[in-house]
């Protein structure tokens, strides 16, 4: 190869201040738009995590646009400055450069420190969602192959299609599966949960704006994945009320202090066996299971001489399970307070068992 | 042997009588597929902890109790003692190995066998030992629970390596008889070696999880 | 060791380099089960190329279908799932993964860093063959129900899926093995089988990206083959590993699963930083800036690579304190990728570029992948993410960050190395026609989606919201795909064109100086008549090359093989 090196261009080239500047301004016109828009994402913040997550995207935005500007038209403008000239001999070759420490130094530095602050922003936003207080209210929301179901604390059954939130209350909602993975995703609140079979994945939020938003399944779930969406309304607390007293028998929800086992009645059990277990469990033997296994021999099988956590199958141990909920290998079941029983519940459905058991 | 381009152009720095060159081959050969199989063994490393994540995970953070409870028993714990033995026998083996090579390297050829012969034999005790303690396992079977999935697809895996080695180490010992192999150019006992020893190592961390822990 | 020039020592690898084989002279062994590393790359390069040409047609039918909100009449749920599946299936494991490392790294890196073949030849071959087969049964599983919970396969919807998820298990675990082999062949070979002289800080970037790809693939495809297994067995002998029912878990396959899909993102993705980082200083005429910062951080990617896999499990249920880590360390990837970026545009600068195909592509790519990587920024922090996960949002991220970065990536390296693999030139016009209409479209395919995945318009979905807004937007990207899956044709006919009755190459059309381009196009059966020595980086055009005994050869007379299948007996 012919060594003939025409003499290279050593400077920046004949616009590169001007066109440092007009990354500068370019960006800094993006940013404004993107740090003063009211909702960079194009929805409206409806919800308490929202406006945090959209301070996120903003910054995010901010600096995303920085760099691309940066890195795209610097390249534009070097590709077409440097381009070899139309009839340059075979020899021509740029500027033999290496390497440039102290440049090198800076652009890792920048980005390490941009990286810091993101990081540091992330964590903070992070925390706060985490530590949301949203106990006013607990709803469990529970996906099957293809909608979403609702259970409230003192309600008798759970509320299928529509989810109702009462406005500006911290609310904490569970989230499980029935059968597959399901996604639970309310864009305008910002928040998302999969939707696991055999654990309960937790969501806070605290809605702030009255209206009627979007549910989405966001995890891939079978046949009817596309359609698989409802609506949440978020409304006043009075019509709120208004619709929870529509929705049927209530009932009180776990308390403290002893559970009154002696004090049980079967027949009032077996009503509430009726409206409160029998959508998971029948009253057949132990295989006979719908979610959880049958309850109609639980104190007396010899084929299953030890409850489901391990313990003996006397009442207590009993009334503890229905209490404090399961999870474990066969599956999980809400505890007491999820499923709106009082103690003097718990112990007319003990007693209903135990006459299972002995017939 | 063949003229190879070595001879043309410049010097390589090898000797230049043929033995001495083909040594060198054979050297680079050697150490070329040692690091081979040395890499080979350490992605068959990253397929066992896999598992092994798969079965801590399966036990800490889902099971409520371990053993699991199957239909309100409690699965019983397994047998420690028995495979404590069995244990003995495939370290047993591991040292036996280790003697056979160091007897091909200095060419006693009578202990090389005595020792080849044992590790083959110790081996296939091992896997006898497995398959009494599968006949007499009372945790559910493969399909029935976590912790019949965890340990038989774990053990088997072993197990399957095992076999594997044994059918290996005894292809080496047929290969050695027919003269394949000298006391410099062995590079096939090593690996083989290097695979047995492997499969020790499985096992105590394999031991340890699921009889120990 | 001796010296055999000033400063080059022979390396202790050396002799074994010289020992070579006759060429095979019958059909079948030339061509088909042929051991030398080009043919296997060609053979790599040809049935992905058409693998590509599958999974391209069936994103297609993914694009049509989404022209309406309420999906295509003939094309069902079930149909839609399988097809959307295999789509992304194929395009990871039987087109990209192949193409970067089977193909690219089989016929570039043996020629560049002066080797006569990989270490392990035949183990090349078996690793070929098994591609085609995996393929062949990958695509089978049309036939009797194919899978349909996409390229995750997330369990239990993937334990209860059709029966084609047990050929996809067998055929992913297949090309898995080819892949962990060709991971160790090449980490053998790059490690044991350079040219005398040729340093770790002399081979060419290319070279270094296929090491640290190679170091991947062997580490982390095994955790796949695990999760495969564990789901195989789940499937075909009911063992409970994903079954929640039976105290599985669900999240334990996303863990496995991700241990390898997130290193594999940098299989994908490091290859074509290597292909970038040849082609830009060679079309810049000037030394790549900052060599030592891009093949350190090459590696550093690598490394960090293994730490992020449950940044894709946000909103999956872990335990929450774990997020943190995952997010702080995923972000840190950022700064050598960055490094990288800004080297790359630093070459540019003080060029005298050429604006060839290679270059518009690999331009092309900088700019692209730059998007797709702050986009991953959104992803990697946590509270963005809970609102971006399983959203159309992340679909335009992973286009962005495969076809922009990897497939871009290897477009340039196809045109780049077209004349050493044929010996003939390819119609220039044509290939920039080819990189603007591919770049275009293609940006106008996939931006949308960034909005509409914000705005609420979850993956998978073969029906949407009919609101204007999503119809607009959903059959804007529609009609650009099909645009860019027209631009292919000019692709192929190009290089049709070019192989019947292209220009002749010459050794050396692009002026480039790493080792391939040393010898004549196409290149020799056993690569260089006599190894080269290495004297110094390959990229500093201001120098005279810097390799020693090519000359030489030109009037040496041809090797000599070998008739012995091994010179000496190696066991």
């Amino acid at each position: 190869m012919a060594q003939r090196i025409v003499k290279p261009k050593t400077n920046l080239g004949p616009g590169f201040w001007p066109i440092t500047a007009l990354i500068v301004v370019v960006s800094l016109i993006m940013s404004y738009f993107t740090w003063n828009s009211a909702w960079p994402i194009g929805l409206i913040p409806a919800g308490d995590p929202a406006p945090a997550t959209d301070f996120l995207f903003k910054f995010l935005g901010v600096a995303a646009a920085w760099i691309f500007n940066i890195v795209t038209i610097y390249t534009i403008y070097f590709g077409i400055v440097f381009r070899q000239p139309k009839h340059a001999p075979a020899s021509t070759i740029g500027v033999q450069i290496h390497d440039h420490p102290v440049l090198e130094f800076w652009w890792t530095v920048i980005p390490t420190i941009m990286i810091i602050v993101l990081g540091i922003i992330s964590v903070k936003i992070w925390a706060d969602i985490q530590n949301t207080q949203g106990d006013v209210l607990t709803v469990e929301a529970i996906g099957y192959q293809f909608g979403f179901q609702f259970r409230y604390p003192k309600l008798a059954q759970p509320v299928s299609g529509v989810m109702h939130l009462p406005l500006n209350t911290p609310t904490t909602i569970h989230v499980t599966s029935r059968d597959v993975i399901h996604g639970f995703w309310i864009p305008e609140m910002r928040i998302k949960a999969d939707m696991v079979p055999g654990l309960v994945n937790t969501l806070r939020v605290t809605p702030t704006v009255p209206g009627t938003y979007r549910i989405i399944c966001t995890e891939f779930c079978g046949l009817g994945h596309g359609a698989m969406k409802t609506t949440v309304v978020v409304e006043t607390q009075q019509d709120f009320s208004k619709w929870f007293a529509q929705q049927g028998a209530t009932t009180g929800g776990g308390g403290g202090g002893a559970i009154p086992l002696a004090a049980g009645k079967a027949d009032v059990g077996k009503a509430l066996f009726g409206q409160k277990c029998s959508a998971c469990h029948s009253t057949g033997p132990f295989d006979q299971k719908i979610v959880g296994p049958g309850l109609g021999t639980i104190f007396n099988d010899p084929a299953h001489p030890k409850l489901v956590n391990g313990a003996d199958p006397t009442p207590q141990n009993v009334a503890k399970i229905i209490h404090d909920g399961y999870s474990g290998p066969i599956g999980v079941m809400p505890s007491a307070q999820m499923n709106g029983l009082t103690n003097a519940d718990i112990g007319n459905l003990v007693a209903y068992l135990a006459s299972l058991s002995k017939k | 042997m063949s003229v190879s381009i070595a001879k043309q152009g410049y010097q390589l720095g090898h000797g230049h009588d043929d033995h001495d060159h083909e040594q060198v081959i054979y050297q680079e050969t050697r150490d070329m597929r040692l690091l081979g199989f040395v890499l080979f063994l350490c992605s068959d490393v990253v397929l066992f902890s896999s598992f092994i994540f798969a079965y801590i995970y399966l036990r800490t953070t889902v099971a409520p109790i371990w053993p699991p409870m199957i239909d309100g028993h409690q699965l019983p714990r397994l047998d420690t003692a028995f495979a404590a033995v069995n244990s003995v026998v495939l370290f047993g083996s591991g040292v036996t190995m280790h003697y056979a090579l160091e007897n091909w390297k200095h060419g006693t050829r009578a202990m090389y066998n005595l020792f080849m012969g044992l590790t083959i034999l110790l081996g296939a005790m091992f896997l006898g030992g497995q398959a009494y303690e599968y006949a007499h396992a009372q945790i559910g079977g493969w399909s029935g629970n976590t912790f019949g999935a965890s340990f038989f697809t774990l053990t088997g895996m072993h197990g399957f390596h095992v076999f594997v080695g044994v059918v290996f180490l005894a292809v080496l010992w047929w290969q050695s008889s027919r003269g394949v192999y000298d006391h410099e150019r062995y590079f096939g006992l090593t690996a083989g070696t290097l695979y047995w020893h492997f499969v020790d190592v499985i096992w105590v961390a394999l031991f340890f999880l699921f009889y120990l822990w | 060791m001796a010296t055999i020039a000033p400063g080059v020592k022979t390396g202790p690898y050396h002799a074994v380099l010289d020992h070579i084989h006759p060429e095979p002279t019958s059909f079948i062994r030339k061509y088909i089960f042929s051991i030398d590393h080009k043919v296997i790359g060609i053979q790599y390069m040809i049935t992905g190329g058409l693998f590509f040409l599958i999974a391209g047609m069936l994103a297609e039918v993914i694009r049509y279908t989404l022209l309406q909100p309420q999906g295509q009449m003939g094309i069902s749920a079930a149909t839609y799932n399988g097809v959307y599946s295999m789509h992304g299936s194929a395009m990871v494991w039987l087109v990209i993964i192949p193409l970067v490392t089977g193909a690219f790294g089989n016929f570039v890196m043996p020629l560049q860093i002066g080797a006569r073949d990989v270490a392990f030849p035949w183990l090349n071959l078996l690793a070929f063959w098994m591609f085609p087969v995996a393929g062949v049964i990958l695509f089978s599983s049309f036939l009797i129900g194919a899978p349909d919970a996409g390229w995750t396969e997330y369990p239990p919807i993937s334990v209860q899926g059709p029966p084609g998820t047990t050929l996809w298990c067998i055929a992913i675990f297949l090309i898995g093995v080819s892949s962990t082999l060709t991971g160790i062949n090449f980490i053998v070979t790059i490690y044991k089988m350079r040219a005398p002289g040729m340093t770790l800080t002399r081979m060419p970037l290319f070279v270094w990206a296929q090491f640290a790809t190679a170091g991947l693939s062997f580490i982390a495809t095994t955790a796949l083959a695990a999760a495969l297994l564990a789901l195989f067995c789940e499937r075909v002998f009911n063992v409970p590993f994903y079954d929640p029912s039976r105290g599985g878990s669900p999240v334990l396959w996303q863990h496995m699963f991700w241990f390898y899909s997130h290193p594999a993102v940098y299989i994908m993705i490091l290859p074509a930083f290597g292909i970038v980082s040849e082609v830009l200083p060679t079309f810049s005429r000037k030394p790549i800036f900052g060599y030592k910062m891009i093949a350190f951080s090459t590696v550093a990617i690598a490394l960090l690579g293994f730490s992020v896999w449950a940044h894709h499990m946000f909103t999956s249920g872990m335990v929450p304190w774990l997020q943190l880590p995952f997010m702080i360390i995923t972000m840190l990837i950022a700064i050598p990728t960055g490094v990288k970026i800004f080297s790359w545009v630093a070459t540019l600068w003080g060029g005298s570029i050429r604006w060839t195909t290679p270059m518009l592509f690999a331009t092309g790519f900088l700019i692209t992948f730059t998007l797709g990587g702050l986009t991953g920024f959104f992803l990697a922090a946590v509270p963005a993410d809970y609102h971006e996960h399983g959203t159309y949002f992340v679909v335009a991220h992973f286009h962005y960050v495969l076809y922009g970065g990897s497939v871009m990536g290897l477009f340039a390296g196809f045109y780049y190395w077209w004349p050493k693999m044929t010996g003939r030139m390819y119609n220039e016009a044509m290939g920039q026609w080819h990189f603007w209409i591919t770049f275009v479209a293609f940006n106008c395919t996939f931006m949308p989606m960034h909005w509409l995945g914000l705005m609420g318009m979850p993956r998978r979905v073969p029906i949407y919201d009919p609101a204007a807004w999503y119809v607009f937007w959903n059959q804007f990207a529609s009609i650009s795909s099909f645009v860019l899956a027209a631009s292919m044709l000019l692709f192929a006919y190009n290089f049709w064109s070019s192989f019947r009755s292209g220009k002749i190459a010459g050794p050396n059309p692009w002026g480039a100086r790493t080792l391939e381009w040393m010898i004549s196009s196409p290149a020799p059966y056993y690569n260089f008549k006599k190894i080269p020595a290495v004297l110094a980086t390959p990229y500093d055009f201001g120098n005279p090359l810097p390799y020693l005994g090519l000359e030489a050869a030109e009037g040496a007379t041809e090797a000599t093989p070998t008739h012995s299948s091994h010179p000496v007996p190696t066991y």
